[in-house]
């Protein structure tokens, strides 16, 4: 069966002009956000700490503010696309289409990437100004962007599927996803924590994805990079599947 | 022959537990203008949303042109229109790009699409508010858009689940006019309505539905047959010839 390449990318374009009506929240909103942690913790804070692994403060808490950026960009990418297209009901334009559902869940997911993609490297625009941007390994950082879009993609969509309320698309954010960031190693290594906290971090994936793209960053890596990476690959993997069987049983899609 | 449509007993029952369609059997012919009339809540919008992929059958089957509709779903949606009860869009989104979105899905490439969404805005008289937000357009309107989306695909079995419900006399007289047309060129209609008028002008074959079960099925000429025609059928299969007595005798 051939891909369906010109429903795809109605797909995406169809999106990019809904994003493209709410520019604020989309970009500007996320790079704000971003522009206010690198001046508070990197330059305020961080001008009073000493260099980690021979890196500036600042320069050690970028990547972390990329990596927060990302997951909160695909995940409320995937939820509103989703949750809203099933509130309005257009995603019945989808459903009675000759799309399949690896091409829906494919087009869902690339709009997402795109939009943590462009979220990443508006965040790196703001870090060159600040002169904190390094780039270890380009490869290795679009596969910590691409992979960690790609897991809060499908989370966020089973979120959206399972939702009845708005106020429920922000249980996982604020409960889980938030706090899990926090901890994962954005502002502070592992060293930093009292030895019976480390499980806080070893135990979290965030700290896998921020520690990854730390090390495509700036080189500087407190876990084991070939775990975390296999780790990061099959989680996308069960997740892409677990969402591909929810597409097929047509689970908060179809009546 | 292959029929246009072929539905052998589907049934529907939502999680919730009711039962929307009991059995519904019935065959649709390749160049059929086949009405499908009920009262609310009788199954008619869940059979046609089983048909076009908005809802998934409990049992039974549905095969399209021959192709079936759940097992090789992505070659069944090809062959189909639908033009919904309702309004199932983004209210912000141009008239325009919602009909051209949906040609997109459907994989028709960039050139032909651009044709066929200008022939389609022309042909609903919708040039002067293509670019304008669904939101913003008039019932009639918001109808046109719906109508023409159904169409983008040139489809072979075109379903319309109360096409004209809420639009003026002359829209409705023109989309009966066009509805005949395409048949003629020989797109399978499946039509549902309200408006007895409307399925006695244009259907060739009608069935009624009520309780999610087919109550009647023929050629329109055996309704006719019988006195009271359509009408006096429609109540009688429906079961409410004694209520509607009543009403008169008041």
């Amino acid at each position: 069966m051939t891909v369906n390449w010109i429903g795809l990318w109605t797909m995406v374009r169809r999106e990019i002009q809904r994003l493209w009506r709410v520019p604020i929240q989309a970009v500007v909103a996320p790079l704000i956000s971003a522009l206010l942690f690198i001046f508070i913790f990197g330059f305020v804070v961080g001008g009073r700490i000493a260099s980690i692994g021979g890196y500036r403060y600042l320069e050690f808490v970028l990547p972390g503010v990329v990596m927060m950026n990302v997951v909160s960009a695909s995940f409320l990418q995937a939820t509103s696309q989703i949750y809203f297209q099933r509130f309005q009901k257009s995603i019945e334009e989808i459903l009675v289409s000759p799309l399949s559902y690896v091409e829906m869940i494919g087009g869902a997911v690339s709009i997402v990437i795109l939009r943590s993609v462009v979220t990443a490297l508006g965040i790196l625009v703001i870090g060159t100004i600040f002169g904190a941007v390094h780039m270890h390994s380009l490869p290795e950082f679009l596969f910590w962007v691409i992979m960690v879009s790609m897991i809060f993609g499908f989370l966020g969509i089973i979120v959206a599927l399972w939702a009845k309320t708005f106020e429920q698309l922000n249980v996982l954010m604020v409960f889980f996803i938030q706090p899990l960031s926090m901890v994962g190693g954005v502002f502070n290594t592992v060293g930093m924590l009292p030895p019976w906290l480390r499980w806080l971090a070893y135990g979290n994936p965030l700290f896998y994805f921020i520690n990854g793209l730390r090390h495509a960053m700036i080189g500087f890596s407190e876990g084991p990079m070939a775990f975390g990476a296999i780790f990061t690959v099959a989680l996308a993997a069960v997740l892409g599947a677990i969402v591909w069987r929810l597409y097929a049983i047509g689970w908060g899609l179809r009546e | 022959m292959t029929p246009a449509l072929e539905i052998s007993h589907l049934r529907k029952v939502y999680r919730s537990g009711t039962v929307a369609v009991e059995d519904v059997s019935l065959t649709i012919q390749p160049g059929d203008f086949f009405g499908f009339l009920g009262p609310n809540g009788a199954g008619k919008s869940t059979t046609i949303h089983c048909v076009t992929g908005i809802s998934n059958p409990t049992s039974g089957s549905i095969r399209i042109f021959g192709v079936d509709a759940v097992a090789d779903y992505r070659e069944a949606r090809k062959l189909v229109g639908l033009s919904p009860q309702e309004f199932n869009v983004d209210p912000f989104a141009s008239a325009r790009n919602i009909v051209d979105w949906m040609g997109g899905y459907f994989g028709i490439p960039a050139k032909e699409r651009h044709k066929r969404v200008d022939m389609l805005i022309e042909r609903f008289e919708l040039v002067p508010h293509a670019k304008k937000p669904f939101r913003e357009l008039s019932g009639g309107l918001k109808r046109r858009v719906i109508l023409a989306r159904a169409m983008v695909n040139n489809p072979k079995l075109l379903v319309l689940d109360e096409p004209t419900a809420g639009v003026d006399v002359e829209l409705r007289m023109d989309l009966w006019r066009y509805l005949q047309e395409l048949n003629r060129d020989g797109t399978t209609i499946l039509l549902t309505s309200h408006y007895l008028e409307e399925i006695e002008r244009l259907c060739r074959t009608i069935a009624i539905v009520a309780k999610g079960r087919i109550v009647r099925n023929g050629p329109k000429e055996e309704f006719f047959t019988e006195p009271g025609g359509l009408e006096r059928a429609y109540l009688s299969a429906t079961g409410k010839t004694a209520d509607h007595a009543q009403v008169a005798a008041r």
